[in-house]
């Protein structure tokens, strides 16, 4: 294999492909990426065996070849040559690589391609486009809630559903919810739903780059995989099995208390009392009060038995009853800094019911809390 | 066989039996007789475990020549007079059978000069017949010399254990009554070779050294008497030594306890000390504890037993709360670190290793980590610098620091904290130390009924097996009461609305099982309260585990926490949060002494 690329290319192309190369190798030739040529391009590709992702650079190619290299080795130095075009020539009697930059040489003790295990590429002729944009703000609604730990795993992933000319992704921790919508470029014939791994859709979202247009995502018959293609990448993932809880019933249809606030505003004082918060299990309380005349105001407040304790008064537009109600924080913290929108309406109906908290004026994303309480 | 009167040699010889069942129970009526006679130094001397001979000598008032003749008949004491005296019994013997007893089944020699008289006396009994009586030239004081015990009772001798242990009771015995009266000087020589003495110097630490060695006195802390609790209650002072958590041993029997002097055998007392250790010591480990009680004499009822082993109190609860809280009080107060013991196959002798490290500049690299002019090394409690209080919360007062001031290094195994302290170098335990932050957090929570809950999404419904199920039926009381809202929903399965905010990151079906599996085994330690027990399965399930990877920030988080709480040393399973191995003994593994 005889293959010249230029550094700034080859060092993307690499940073995007070692996120998929796991810390810990179940196999030691994974711990490697596959580097193939094909046609005027070099393919770089690395697999977790769960998560794939296959990217593709321009190069300018003399040879014909493949091998895989030390994924950390080679993304290290490559990332402290200097921006110019880099030569890779494989000797394939003991499969060294030989690299050259400026005046930089190495050498990399290189493993057999055939050791790699096959990573699939997507079909680009099918699938049902999201546009990027798009995509990008619907993991970010719902990536957070998603569970963390391993014991749980449907909630470990993240519900997709495809239906008519919607897609609808949906995360529950067990104690909080997120659900967003958006429009599909094309409707789809049949309904379908997945559970895509959050770090799956987190990744994909992350290596989405403004060149692309839109996410296609496209399902394999009979793998239980899911594809995502973008211009130069493509993603292969596999699936959660499973069935997720059904979510809708959740979400309250009745609410006692519309407070409308603004969304810097309560995440800072979210922020501030968390500082405090952190030692009580991260609870904080928040009392919503409708004033007689005029604005009303929402209190959030936290007390740490070591540290102190804080208040912080935000005003806001309350409509319906005073209300007390303790949150775990943190998720409150989540969920406001995923939105964009200035002002944010938190929908409540007593201590221990759930809270919704949506953007002002849009109805695609919704976000549910379970409260948090004190003794009964 | 017709009935008839009981000749008096044998009355009397069944009567000693109550009181005088083997050498070492001659002993302690001698040595009770010798301190209620004010002795100040007795010594003791037996030879073949006191069966051949044993003679007890003090110098105490002495016995009247006038009434040496009644001393030794039954029913004969100048310790009470009437009924009402034995409600205020302030000596330890009163019975008045002590002498006559042993003189039943024995050759007996006594030598006596009260301190008023110039001449003392001597009588010679034979089982209980007085044989010979003189004057004769002697200090104030009594000396009693018992040969040929049981010499006619040969039924008795069959029963004796073997030489050595008899003598070993002997020994013990000496021990106890030279702990209960440490300013009376002790000395015991078995077969000619002296095998015990104390100072009398009064310090109950210095007849520790003596009697259990210095290097478990050097494990043991002092137990110091509380404030009463209830002034409307009589007063109970427990005062004593205790060994620290770190030092067990595997049975009950080096718990000993004394009240007002007299060493009692009590298993409920002992109990109370057990349970003073509780969470702090492994299972089936039990401390080292010498423990005085002193209470007045009328709430102590010392006749219930011969030998007066066992005692009554008029409120036995109390007793029991005062020591396993007097005890308790004494463990917590006290920073301890279970010391590290490595292999001491280096050639430095110990005790030349300076425990001290100042500034040595001429001998540069030796101590890479010196500190000019202030010797932080030694966690000396005198110095100003030191942080001795921690503040707590807003309104509580500020606690006694119970651990040194730490300073993470790093983690070793995904387990282990390792931290540098002003002593040298601890490991934590991540697992058992977070336990205890938990436990004790949750303990509080609970007792203030005060707990934080946090709803779940949606309700989970768990499936348990029908066994776990009527485990859950039967504490669903106190599973809500810890802050799971759980419902029956159907047969065998509940429906989980909320779980205690520590648990929240887990799987509230796994929780659960896991929960209950523990009822149901019982396998752990004590007989605590089933709330006791769920709240510590709680928190091990909610504790992080060994093998998983800590921030620096998260390091510094655990050790601050666990400095504020209140037995920071063990896990509530009892195994130790943290092992320390000092500056010297890292010098000396280095070989560098």
């Amino acid at each position: 294999m005889r293959v010249s690329v230029l550094q700034e290319n080859l060092y993307k192309g690499l940073s995007i492909v070692n996120r998929a190369v796991p810390s810990r190798p179940t196999l030691p030739v994974l711990a490697n990426v596959l580097l193939v040529t094909d046609n005027q391009r070099l393919k770089l590709s690395a697999t977790n065996l769960e998560l794939g992702i296959t990217c593709w650079i321009g190069a300018k190619v003399e040879e014909e070849g493949a091998t895989t290299a030390p994924s950390r080795t080679l993304l290290d130095l490559v990332s402290n040559l200097s921006p110019e075009r880099v030569d890779l020539s494989l000797n394939p009697r003991n499969q060294v690589m030989n690299l050259k930059c400026g005046s930089t040489t190495a050498n990399i003790k290189c493993v057999d391609a055939s050791e790699y295990p096959l990573v699939p590429e997507a079909d680009s002729s099918r699938g049902v486009a999201i546009p990027a944009d798009a995509f990008k703000e619907m993991v970010s609604h719902v990536d957070f809630a998603a569970a963390k730990e391993d014991n749980r795993p449907v909630l470990t992933g993240i519900l997709t559903r495809f239906e008519e000319d919607k897609v609808t992704m949906a995360s529950a921790d067990g104690f909080r919810l997120s659900v967003r919508h958006t429009l599909l470029e094309a409707p789809v014939q049949e309904r379908t739903e997945i559970i895509i791994p959050s770090r799956t859709l987190t990744e994909v979202a992350r290596i989405i780059s403004d060149n692309d247009p839109h996410v296609l995502i496209s399902l394999p018959e009979g793998r239980n995989q899911v594809m995502f293609h973008l211009a130069d990448v493509d993603i292969v993932s596999s699936l959660i099995e499973g069935v997720f809880p059904e979510y809708e019933a959740i979400i309250p249809r009745k609410h006692a208390t519309v407070t409308q606030v603004y969304t810097d505003e309560l995440l800072r004082a979210c922020k501030r009392s968390e500082v405090f918060a952190k030692d009580a299990a991260n609870a904080a309380k928040i009392v919503i009060n409708p004033a007689e005349a005029g604005p009303g105001s929402i209190l959030v407040t936290a007390t740490s038995q070591e540290k102190g304790d804080n208040r912080g008064l935000v005003d806001a537009s309350v409509d319906g009853d005073e209300l007390e109600i303790s949150f775990n924080i943190r998720y409150l913290i989540d969920v406001l800094s995923v939105i964009k929108e200035d002002q944010v309406i938190l929908e409540t109906s007593g201590s221990a019911m759930p809270g919704i908290v949506r953007p002002v004026g849009r109805d695609d994303f919704l976000h549910v809390i379970m409260p948090m309480s004190t003794g009964r | 066989m017709p009935i008839r009167l009981l000749s008096e040699t044998v009355a009397a010889q069944i009567a000693a039996g109550e009181v005088v069942e083997r050498p070492a129970s001659v002993v302690k009526e001698l040595i009770e007789n010798s301190l209620d006679a004010g002795a100040t130094r007795i010594e003791l001397e037996i030879s073949g475990a006191g069966l051949s001979s044993l003679r007890c000598a003090d110098d105490g008032s002495g016995i009247p020549a006038a009434e040496i003749e009644l001393a030794v008949q039954r029913h004969a004491t100048s310790k009470i007079s009437t009924f009402d005296d034995l409600m205020h019994i302030q000596t330890l013997g009163f019975r008045g059978e002590a002498l006559a007893s042993i003189a039943s089944v024995s050759q007996m020699t006594l030598i006596t000069r009260h301190v008023d008289e110039k001449v003392g006396v001597r009588i010679s009994l034979d089982g209980g017949k007085l044989v010979d009586k003189q004057p004769i030239g002697a200090p104030p004081g009594t000396s009693v010399e018992v040969q040929n015990l049981f010499y006619n009772v040969p039924a008795r001798r069959k029963f004796l254990k073997s030489e050595a242990t008899e003598s070993r009771h002997i020994n013990e015995l000496v021990m106890r009554y030279a702990m209960a009266y440490a300013g009376v000087r002790f000395a015991l020589f078995t077969d000619g070779r002296e095998t015990f003495r104390t100072t009398g110097r009064g310090a109950l630490g210095d007849v520790i050294v003596d009697s259990l060695g210095l290097e478990l006195f050097r494990n043991m802390v002092e137990v110091v008497p509380l404030e009463r609790l209830r002034p409307d209650l009589a007063p109970i002072r427990v005062f004593g030594y205790t060994s620290r958590p770190s030092f067990t041993r595997a049975n009950r029997s080096q718990i000993m306890l004394f009240v007002n002097g007299r060493s009692i055998v009590d298993t409920r007392l002992t109990y109370a000390v057990v349970q003073a250790y509780h969470t702090l010591i492994p299972q089936q480990r039990y401390p080292v504890s010498v423990l005085m009680l002193e209470l007045p004499p009328e709430e102590v009822d010392v006749n219930v037993h011969p030998t007066k082993a066992e005692v009554r109190f008029r409120t036995p609860d109390a007793v029991f709360s005062a020591v396993q809280r007097t005890v308790r009080q004494a463990l917590s107060d006290q920073p301890n670190v279970a010391e590290v013991t490595t292999f001491s196959g280096w050639n430095a002798p110990s005790a030349t290793i300076p425990e001290q490290m100042g500034m040595n500049i001429s001998d540069a690299g030796r101590y890479p980590r010196q500190t000019p002019s202030q010797q932080v090394w030694t966690w000396d409690e005198d110095d100003e610098a030191f942080v001795r209080e921690i503040p707590v919360g807003m309104e509580a007062p500020a606690r006694p620091r119970k651990l040194p001031l730490m300073r993470v290094v790093g983690q070793i195994a995904a387990t282990y904290i390792v931290a540098e302290g002003p002593a040298g170098m601890y490991l934590v335990d991540q697992h058992a130390a977070h336990e205890r932050i938990m436990y004790e957090e949750f303990m509080a929570q609970f007792n203030a009924k005060d707990k934080l809950i946090q709803h779940t999404l949606a309700a989970t419904v768990v499936h348990l097996s029908p066994m776990i199920a009527r485990l859950l039926e039967e504490h669903l009381k106190v599973m809500n009461a810890i802050g799971f809202v759980i419902e029956p929903f159907g047969k065998d399965a509940f429906r989980v609305e909320a779980v205690p905010a520590p648990l929240a990151d887990h799987n509230p079906e796994d929780v659960l099982n896991r929960i209950l599996q523990d009822l149901e085994s019982g396998k752990e330690p004590g007989a605590d309260t089933i709330e006791e027990k769920i709240v510590r399965r709680v928190c091990k399930t909610a504790s992080v585990k060994a093998g998983q990877v800590l921030s620096y920030d998260e390091m510094v988080g655990l050790l601050r926490q666990l400095e504020r709480c209140e037995n920071p040393l063990t896990c509530p399973h009892g195994r130790p949060t943290m092992i320390h191995m000092s500056a010297a003994d890292l010098a000396r593994e280095f070989g560098r002494t």
